[in-house]
This record gives C-alpha cells, structure tokens and sequence, in this order.
C-alpha cells in the first residue's frame, strides 16, 4: 500500500465536469431537435451545447494528465482503468461501424426495383475508386507505421525522434483529410441521391470524423511527448492514441473494399 | 474481491482483505517492514531521499534508482517505482503467510492501525472451511470458532483506531 494512503488506487477529487458534460450534452440533444423542428433558438442552443461539451472534454482531460503525470496517482492498477477503458471504447466504435456497414450491405446486396434493380442505383455516377481512394489507401496505413515508429522510439527512450514520428503521423493524417475533403467537394452526387448517397457518406463521413478526432490525439500526444510527460513505461495515453489510429485505419481498408470498389462495381 | 493465499506449509494461515489488489505472492522482509514503519511516521517526500540514499550505500551491487527508470516519477507512482526496485511489494501486508496458528505459536497479522478485519479459511485441503471473518485487535488474541486456529495482530504503523476518529491530525 502507498505510504500516505494505504493502497495503489485513485480516489479522485470532486469535480464538476462530469455536471458540466451532462448539461452540455442536454444542450446540444434539446438544442438539436429544437433546430430540426420549427423552434427557435435552435443552433444557438445547439452550437452552445457542442461548445460546452468540447471544453468538458479539455478541462477533464487536463485533470486527468495533471493528476497522472504531475501528481503520480496513475499507479499501475490505476493505469489498467484507461486501458481497458480504452480497448472496450473502441469495440463499441467498431459496433457503431459495423451497423453502418450492415446498412449498406442491406441496401447493395439486393437492390429495390425503386433504384433500378441494379447496385451502383441507375444516375448514380460512383467515385473512381482507382483514383483518390486508391491513393489514400497508403496513406493511412503509413500513417500507422509512423505511429508505431514513434511508439518504438518511445520504447527505447529517443525523444525527440518520437516526436518528430508523430509529426509524420499526423501530416499523414492531414495529407488523406484533405484528400478526402477534396473528393466530397467534387463528388458527382451528395447525401441525399438515393439511398447510395445516405449509406456512402454516412459511413465515410463517420470514418472522417473518427480520422479528425484521432488526428487531434495523435497531436495531443505530440505535444505531450515534446513536454516529456510520456516516459518509456508509462504512456497510456499515447497507447490508447495509437490503437484509435489503427481502428480507424482498419476501418478505411474496409470501407475502401466494400463500399468504394465492390460497391462501385 | 479478496485473494487467498496457501502457503507450502503443512498446514497454513491466511488473511483475507476485501479490497481486489494483483499480485500475492512474496516474502515479508522483517527490514524493509522496519524501514517502512519508520518512514510511515515522517514526512514521506523528504524522508525517501534520506533512505534511498542510506540503502543504496548499503548495497554493494549497483542500485537502480527511480531517477534512472522514470525521472518524472511522482507522487503515488513513484513510491510503487521504488518499492518496486527495492524488491519489496508495498501491499505486503495484506498477504500474510505462515504456519498454522497455536496457542505457543499465534498466527500474526501485521497492521497500519490498532485493529484490522482478518479472514481464516482454516487449515490445508481437507481442513479448509468457509471463511470467518472477524475484526483483530491490538492485545487481544482470536480464536476461529470453526477450527481453533490462533491469531494475534502486529501493529507496523501509527496506530489508533482505522477509522481515524479521534486523530487530530485530518
């Protein structure tokens, strides 16, 4: 047990932002369907929700690296809480995916005669996917290797090649947003032609916003890593990181193979 | 959860703790316990550097210090790092091992505070019972009512009550 408190485990100090993230979160629910029926006050309510929950997310965060890395109370029973944390949040993401999948099977698979009978639907003009997607599907995937180049360099205690790894990481990252941004921008049809349109930029429009969000963590942990908060056998948060990147890679090849090319065919 | 632990005497103790802690198995170290309770009773910031210092002159084998396996070590961590490098657990004593209890020869359960909640699972194999729980105090010696066997508590800290009533320091 630890001198001054008798045992390994975190008995966290009161905080508000648990409260603070529910009132966002009610925010932006009411402030959603208000927007989406005729009320006033909607976006405002919405676009204050959102932003609440956001600074939720910096200051809890904040706490949490504070307590960790300048106060020392992650100690390793208390560390198995983030990472087990972690790998179950990413298997509910990887269901979240997989209902959008299922989807757009549904709807390929057997074609309704409303579309034509025929998958792509008849007027749909499909996205190359030997062009941009092509190149972005080694995009990512580099992006991966750096990141588990920046864990080695980690590992072995070079930090500033770790940090310079995450660098390449996440311009990787930004390389395939963009990329991706581009082709929604030109894209021949949009969310709303047919059921196509619904299932395609669903799921891709996920899987982007799942790529913006762990490109922010992978730049967090960048940021970390050149403040020397992580150290070679303490670094959750960088670990947690790079799984999400690796789902989210994970995600693209599947979404490159079954919506992009079979789904073009 | 709680943990058992049977020791490879013929026949065995243990103390149970409900509270789920990992690993169980280790040796008590009557040094470290000695150095831990002195430590226990001073300001620990300070107080570590001191007994790091005066253990590693000790050694004659090089030492690993916190510093060179994680210098931002703090707080918490930084004891279990420690700890860690000493060879010692710092929930050793959740774990006590040893003998069979008698009368000539009690089973003893060391504690932070005057007195602490044991368990007696009784004896090896056949002699194993369900667990009585009871609370052991300073002075007072306990019998288990289902298999006889003895124990007596060790206080290895500051003492007093555990719920802290009556300390005028928090």
């Amino acid at each position: 047990m630890i001198e001054s408190q008798r045992h390994s485990y975190h008995l966290v100090d009161p905080s508000p932002w648990p409260i603070s993230g529910s009132l966002g979160a009610l925010a932006t629910t009411v402030g959603g369907v208000m927007y989406m029926h005729p009320f006033q006050g909607g976006a405002r309510l919405l676009s204050l929700g959102l932003i609440f929950i956001l600074y939720t997310m910096f200051v809890w965060w904040r706490d949490v690296l504070r307590e960790s890395t300048l106060e020392g109370h992650h100690t390793k029973v208390v560390q198995l809480g983030p990472r087990y944390g972690s790998i179950l949040f990413i298997v509910s993401e990887v269901m979240f995916f997989f209902a959008f999948f299922w989807a757009s099977s549904h709807s390929s698979l057997a074609p309704a005669v409303e579309i034509g009978g025929i998958w792509p639907p008849k007027g749909i003009e499909v996205l190359d996917p030997w062009e941009i997607p092509f190149l972005n599907t080694p995009i990512l995937p580099s992006s991966g290797a750096a990141v588990t180049w920046a864990h080695h360099a980690i590992l072995a205690g070079k930090e500033k090649r770790a940090v310079y790894a995450l660098v390449a990481t996440v311009l990787l990252a930004l390389v395939f947003t963009g990329f991706q941004g581009m082709e929604y921008y030109q894209a021949p049809f949009t969310i709303s032609d047919s059921i196509y349109g619904s299932t395609f930029f669903l799921a891709t429009g996920f899987h982007g916003f799942h790529v913006i969000i762990g490109t922010l963590f992978l730049i967090i942990c960048g940021i970390r890593q050149y403040l020397g908060h992580l150290t070679k056998e303490h670094h959750v948060g960088f670990e947690a990181a790079a799984w999400y990147w690796h789902f989210v890679d994970v995600v693209w090849l599947f979404l490159f193979v079954s919506i992009y090319w079979w789904g073009g065919i | 959860m709680w943990r058992r632990i049977v020791s490879t005497h013929l026949k065995s103790i243990s103390a149970v703790r409900s509270c789920a802690a990992p690993s169980c198995r280790h040796a008590v170290v009557e040094s470290t316990h000695f150095s831990l309770s002195t430590r226990a009773s001073s300001i620990p910031a300070h107080s570590s550097i001191f007994s790091r210092q005066i253990g590693s002159s000790a050694d004659t084998a090089v030492k690993k210090r916190v510093e060179d396996v994680m210098p931002i070590a703090t707080g918490h961590e930084k004891e279990e790092l420690e700890a860690e490098l000493e060879g010692r657990k710092l929930d050793d004593i959740d774990f006590p091992e040893g003998p069979f209890g008698t009368k000539e020869a009690p089973a003893v359960v060391k504690s932070y505070y005057d007195m602490r909640i044991v368990g007696c699972p009784g004896g090896e194999g056949e002699d194993e019972h369900d667990v009585v729980w009871f609370w052991l105090e300073k002075g007072k010696h306990f019998e288990c009512p289902v298999c006889t066997q003895y124990f007596k508590l060790e206080v290895v800290g500051p003492g007093g009550p555990p719920d802290g009533h009556g300390d005028d320091h928090h």
